[in-house]
């Protein structure tokens, strides 16, 4: 059996593989998102007391200064000695939470680049900082953050092939049960594992673009 | 951009909470015990068409039905596997591991299943031997955190005298791809892996082997923590005396000599102190 027969054969668990990325990258990325979009707003409009903004700044720095594969030793067996953790679930937890602090960051240069003036205009039209936050700065933070994220979608799909090195079978760990099986053609197993993270990361920036092009502003386009 | 904010937010919100549903493994007595393997060690463990094989795989799948429990496999990088077991997320450690004196300090061993010798691979076309291609400023390729990474350590790069410098991979298929390649003049593998590849072809050549007789074993978590060792030994033995052990190994590794078990039983490993879990007749004085 030759490797190309290998590999069609096997194709359906290269997807499976390509599956389990997915998964992970959706998941990570909403924890991001959401933990990230508040992290930011509590960094910019919260109180100022140091027993807040402190513990934030020490998150993030942290996250975003530790390697990714250390992180998801620490949560695989640091953790399992409280709670009996499934690796899939350190490596959500862990990416997760560091996409959190990445994203945080994005939104916040994306909440910055609007001018303050428009807050202190709000709030002088009697809205609450909430009211101001949602229907004034928002809108137009939105916008601006949809192009840097693109950047952490495509970093993190690219992140979600490490999760291997706690068990988590994904799309390298699939190639790798190819190359060891057939005992080599490590190239051409990797061009197709290649293709496949290309194909995924161009389809989500493609939506992602079309989506920052949805919402353009009539007469604001770039 | 009220729009984002109504479609987007509660998604997200939505699917946190379901994720962190599924994020917890729950333990109960009945579930099957945790098998770790590396699945990209042939002829140990391997996975061809989505499933599982190999000896490990099907000796430790005889074993199960001998001893009457349950198993799962669970496939994890070979640098992975001794700490899972060490930290209790896998409850049995099936590859072709090597019973080391170090390794013993932080997992149980069962009884020796398989003797291995260690020999150096080295390229067809190459005429080197086993002093030359170990020496000189060779860069000589390794698993990493494998047994003859430590010996190699130990006994070669340590000893000061030989100039030789450690490559060392995430496993043995890309090693000796790599020493294809040139990057890296010779292989030092086991004797079984070897023969492996040899069989399938690859342009290589054994230039000599280096005697160590490392035992083979299973590993289960320091202290049995689970209680299967006794069972573990047990099934290991019965595979052997009902010849389903000697079929499974041929049928993997076609025309190899099979060790007796139980086989050489290092003195530096506890549970080989007599008497031995579940064979309590056998074990070191």
């Amino acid at each position: 059996m030759d490797i190309y027969d290998v590999l069609l054969r096997d194709f359906p668990f290269l997807l499976k593989g390509l599956g389990v990325a997915i998964v992970l990258l959706v998941a990570l990325l909403m924890i991001g998102f959401v933990l990230g979009l508040g992290i930011c707003l509590v960094q910019l409009y919260g109180p100022r007391s140091r027993l807040v903004q402190w513990p934030l700044m020490l998150y993030e720095r942290i996250f975003r200064g530790v390697p990714i594969i250390i992180m998801l030793f620490i949560f695989f067996y640091g953790i399992s000695g409280v709670w009996d953790i499934s690796a899939f679930g350190a490596a959500v937890l862990a990416m997760g939470l560091r996409s959190a602090a990445y994203q945080s960051q994005i939104f916040r240069s994306a909440f910055q680049s609007v001018p303050t003036g428009q807050m202190m205009a709000a709030r002088a039209m009697g809205m609450s900082k909430i009211k101001a936050i949602r229907h004034i700065v928002f809108p137009q933070a939105g916008r601006h953050a949809i192009g840097p994220w693109t950047n952490e979608f495509s970093s993190q799909i690219k992140e979600t092939s490490l999760a291997y090195v706690i068990g988590v079978v994904e799309l390298t760990r699939q190639a790798h049960y190819i190359i060891t099986s057939t005992q080599g053609n490590v190239l051409t197993v990797f061009a197709v594992v290649a293709l496949l993270y290309f194909i995924l990361n161009r389809a989500g920036n493609s939506l992602l673009y079309a989506f920052e092009r949805k919402l353009a502003v009539p007469g604001f386009e770039k | 951009m009220n729009r984002i904010k109504a479609s987007l937010l509660p998604a997200a919100l939505m699917g946190t909470i379901a994720i962190g549903s599924g994020l917890a493994t729950t333990a109960f007595a009945q579930d099957p015990y945790t098998v770790g393997v590396e699945a990209s060690f042939p002829p140990w463990a391997y996975v061809e068409a989505g499933e599982f094989k190999g000896i490990a795989i099907d000796a430790m799948e005889a074993i199960a039905e001998e001893a009457g429990i349950e198993i799962e496999f669970q496939d994890m990088p070979f640098p992975s596997l001794i700490p899972a077991l060490a930290a209790e997320k896998i409850d049995v450690l099936a590859t072709g591991l090597t019973v080391t004196e170090e390794r013993s300090e932080n997992i149980d061993f069962t009884i020796p299943w398989w003797e291995t010798n260690d020999v150096v691979l080295v390229p067809e076309d190459s005429d080197l031997n086993v002093f030359t291609a170990v020496c000189c400023g060779a860069r000589v390729g390794v698993q990493g955190g494998s047994s003859q990474q430590a010996w190699m350590e130990e006994n070669v790069v340590n000893s000061g005298d030989i100039d030789v410098e450690l490559a060392k991979y995430d496993n043995y298929v890309t090693a000796v791809d790599d020493m294809a390649i040139g990057r890296i003049s010779s292989v030092i593998v086991d004797d079984t892996s070897a023969q492996e590849y040899i069989n399938a072809g690859k342009p290589v050549k054994m230039a000599g082997k280096i005697f160590i007789r490392a035992p083979l074993a299973l590993a289960v978590s320091k202290g049995d923590p689970q209680e299967i060792l006794g069972d573990l030994n047990q099934g290991i033995l019965a595979i052997y005396e009902s010849g389903e052990w000697g079929k499974i190994v041929e049928k993997y590794i076609p025309g190899v000599t099979v060790p007796a078990i139980p086989g050489h039983m290092p003195d530096f490993v506890d549970t080989y102190q007599k008497p031995v879990a579940g064979l309590p007749e056998l074990g070191n004085e």
